[in-house]
């Protein structure tokens, strides 16, 4: 009997011990660069919004409170993304013959989902605010957004230098906006407006389940464009607490009420406009759509697999991405009777090896003559 | 088409939806209610929603293979499934945050009557598009799929019928093989909704399998459907009582002298400023039961509980079938065993069975056999045996045994690279894999120099000169 797959009883949690398994978890955590990145900024984050949670409690604030509420909702998403790096780590067994890697693809795409949620939400609190402005209290709102930026700036630093090229679809996002500013009616002093600017955890990225420090660098083009994009999004998120900053000042100097809501929707735009190509990026992954970076070398292949002696025609295609960087494809063959298998088989692997498809399944076909 | 029932269903509700939309928007403006503004943010939510069916259920009915999508659209309602749940999740999640910001600060509602009669309203489009959705819900139709699997689009009736007719290949390989010869790089998979055949799913031998597969992919969309009208619905309800037990057992504050005892003081500083000079007396009078203003957060919150409940199957199985696993009613283990006691098959590798959607299974592996002319026997039977399972879209890779070795044919011969290999392929996950290759010259000549040659030791120059020798007879 052959094994199909190890049973990984380390990490697969088949053990009955919670003590173990959460053990088990911290140190898969703290192995890896990147999710270790991404478990300390989870943690800053929720200090943060602890910290901001008991002074809104002491100072009785609900503007606080809510704002604490929402970036604890921001810290799922950061903890989907962590999630995700360890999961996708396990390896394979009965139930899951890849492995666990498209998790990854999977929690980016969640979390751009939640993202645009997120945006939809403030855009629409933007508006109800701009129809019935209420009387907003700027005096804890400042240094709230000065924090706020600093963990931004934070953040930046730290997915930028240590995210090396290794970053999949997959981000955890924390925005600080808060979402509940309660109802207009009250004119409460919120932390003010739908940005108090706080703690964006960015960019969760991990590194691919093939952990190919050898790729070439074709492959590492691809990761760096999905850091590059975790990277605009942290950008766009300082802005935001920029803007934040700029329209308390604005409301505290002139007055402007108008510019609360306008600075929300402004940046729920920016949000959702610097998430759509992570998004287009899952979802091609997830549709099981002929890899982008192929899309130039593949129909070369299939020219040099046709002229190889004996093979009459290549038939159903199919190419796709499993995670980052790892193509499979499957592919048939109508060959001559007489035709040498093995050489054609080996022939259209090495082919496609150079096209940088290492899982080719290759059907051989004889034509009836 | 038999997709326009879903279609005329979601459009149906489409409009509906958004009209009322307009109209609580339009309410809310003029009776300043803030409440019903964000109730109508939620109708624009389920209209969100029903839109991201809708596309997806456009995209499937596109099955036919392009250049990019290999597969077609088909998961796209898989994703439309997993986009609903998770805007539904999210939803839930603003709901408990709006019930904690009423429980610390309770208001009242300003114009009960009207609240409820929108409300009401709201609650029949809401109860409309549950009948209509309602029988997506949970389990759903049997597909008789006669033998191909084929994109469940749950169609009652006409799905049966015109797979029988349309794929009349009798015969395996040879009737696909000849007759599909024009093909070249562009496969074309004529697949309409309702047939589906896709060509290469052959293999019409048996009728009779496919009972109910309970969850076809545009079931799982519409059931991510019914679920956010489930909620809208529910959400409507709790306006309705809470507006109702409102008039009838509140005492609003009538009279100058009233206070209200169940909001907080530090809101009083910004309304009642006129008020200032009352102090909680007991001779005045107070406004009705402060219970009544936590009515509604706590509905809220069980609502929430409800929600979360019924979406968690969908969310799961949604993700579950785009993380790439074997479905649920297939025994990998029982598969391989069986598939090894077929005649002529030595040995499997990288057996791979993954769900496109819903009904659609798809299985690759490697298979090891003696040569090249028991390997189409071999091959018909296997692809039937795939059959029998549900599994019609098969690929598979036949490998070979020349030389007599057949000692430990656990070594893949066409083995990927080994940076992948402990993830992802088989053969070089550790020193416990055999190392006496099957030498059966099948490694890649150019491979051969980077291979880690940890496994292939003398018969690796074997292979080399029998793979050239080969190359030089062919050329």
């Amino acid at each position: 009997m052959l094994p199909l797959s190890m049973k990984d009883d380390e990490y697969k949690p088949a053990k009955f011990s919670l003590l173990l398994k959460l053990s088990g978890w911290f140190r898969s955590i703290l192995a890896e660069k990147t999710s270790r990145n991404l478990f300390f900024f989870l943690c800053l984050n929720l200090s943060f919004a602890f910290v901001e949670l008991t002074y809104g409690i002491w100072t009785n604030s609900l503007g606080l409170i809510s704002d604490s509420f929402h970036m604890f909702f921001d810290c799922t998403a950061l903890l989907a993304g962590l999630a995700a790096s360890v999961i996708s780590r396990w390896r394979s067994n009965d139930s899951f013959s890849y492995g666990y890697v498209r998790a990854e693809v999977l929690a980016g795409f969640v979390n751009g989902l939640f993202l645009i949620f997120t945006a939809f939400f403030i855009f629409s609190e933007g508006v109800e605010r701009a129809l019935e402005p209420p009387d907003v209290h700027h005096d804890r709102l400042l240094p709230v957004s000065v924090a706020g930026l600093l963990v931004n700036l934070v953040g930046i630093f730290v997915f930028q230098h240590g995210g090396h090229g290794h970053s999949h679809g997959e981000e955890g996002h924390g925005h600080s906006h808060s979402l509940f500013n309660g109802s207009a009616h009250h004119g409460h002093s919120h932390g003010g407006h739908s940005h108090d600017g706080h703690g964006h955890s960015h960019g969760g990225h991990q590194e691919p389940p093939c952990p190919d420090d050898l790729l070439p660098s074709a492959g590492k083009g691809s990761s760096k464009q999905i850091l590059q994009g975790v990277l605009l999004h942290i950008i766009a998120d300082t802005l935001g607490s920029v803007g934040v900053i700029i329209s308390a000042l604005l409301m505290q100097k002139y007055d402007l009420m108008i510019a609360d809501p306008i600075c929300s929707m402004l940046i729920s735009l920016l949000i959702g406009v610097s998430v759509v190509p992570l998004l287009k990026e899952s979802i091609g992954i997830l549709m099981q759509r002929t890899p982008p970076s192929l899309d130039n070398s593949l129909p070369e292949c299939y020219q040099r697999v046709q002229q190889l002696q004996g093979v009459y025609n290549l038939q159903e295609p199919h190419f796709w991405t499993l995670c980052s960087d790892v193509y499979i494809g499957t592919l048939k063959l109508l060959v001559a009777p007489d035709a040498d298998t093995r050489w054609i088989l080996s022939q259209t692997h090495n082919i496609f090896t150079q096209a940088g498809v290492r899982q080719l399944y290759v059907q051989i076909d004889t034509a009836a003559m | 088409m038999a997709c326009e029932p879903n279609r005329a269903r979601l459009l149906c509700m489409l409009s509906l939806t958004f009209g009322f939309f307009l109209v609580e928007v339009v309410v809310s403006r003029i009776t300043s209610s803030l409440s019903m503004l964000s109730d109508s943010f939620h109708m624009l939510s389920d209209v969100i929603a029903l839109i991201v069916a809708l596309v997806a259920v456009r995209f499937a009915e596109k099955t036919q293979a392009t250049n990019k999508n290999t597969f077609g659209w088909i998961r796209a309602e898989v994703m439309g499934a997993l986009v609903n749940a998770v805007f539904l999740t999210a939803l839930c999640f603003t709901i408990v945050l709006e019930a904690v910001e009423r429980f610390t600060e309770p208001h009242e509602i300003d114009s009960p009557m009207v609240v409820a009669g929108v409300g009401a309203a709201g609650l029949l489009i809401n109860l409309l598009g549950l009948c209509l959705f309602h029988g997506h819900a949970g389990g759903g139709h049997g597909h008789s799929h006669g033998g191909h699997s084929h994109g469940g689009k749950g169609k009652k009736g006409k799905h049966g019928k015109s797979q029988k007719a349309g794929n009349g290949s009798a015969g395996e390989e040879t009737n696909y093989l000849v007759g599909n010869h024009t093909s070249n790089t562009k496969p074309s998979m004529e697949v309409s909704c309702k047939d589906s055949t896709e060509v290469q799913m052959n293999g019409n031998t048996h009728f009779e399998e496919m009972e109910s597969e309970a969850d076809a992919s545009s079931q799982l969309n519409m059931r991510g459907v019914f679920l956010h009208v489930l909620g809208d619905a529910l959400g409507s309800v709790i306006v309705v009582v809470n507006s109702v037990i409102f008039t009838f057992v509140w005492k609003p504050c009538e009279g100058p002298s009233c206070t209200n005892p169940c909001i907080n003081s530090h809101k009083t500083d910004h309304r009642h400023i006129n008020h200032t000079l009352v102090d909680l007396q007991d001779t005045d009078t107070k406004a009705g039961p402060c219970w009544v203003l936590y009515l509604d957060p706590t509905l809220c919150i069980i609502m929430v509980g409800i929600l979360l409940y019924t979406t968690y199957p969908l969310l799961k199985e949604s993700a579950l079938i785009l993380l790439q696993t074997v479905p649920k009613q297939i025994n990998m283990h029982r598969l391989n065993e069986r598939l090894l006691s077929l005649d002529g098959v030595l040995a499997i590798h990288d057996l791979h069975i993954w769900q496109l959607a819903g009904s659609r299974i798809i299985a690759t592996a490697h298979i090891k056999c003696h040569d090249p002319t028991s390997y189409m026997d071999v091959a018909k039977r296997i692809k039937d045996f795939f059959h029998d399972e549900g599994i019609h879209a098969t690929t598979i890779q036949p490998e070979f045994v020349t030389f007599n070795s057949e000692t430990q044919g656990s070594q893949c011969e066409l083995s990927c690279r080994t940076q992948c290999a402990p993830k992802l392929c088989c053969g070089q996950k550790s020193a416990s894999d055999s190392k006496a290759a099957a030498a059966s010259g099948l490694e890649v000549i150019s491979e051969a120099s980077e291979q880690v040659p940890s496994i292939q030791g003398g018969p690796r120059t074997e292979a080399e000169v029998a793979v050239t020798r080969e190359v030089e007879s062919s050329v």
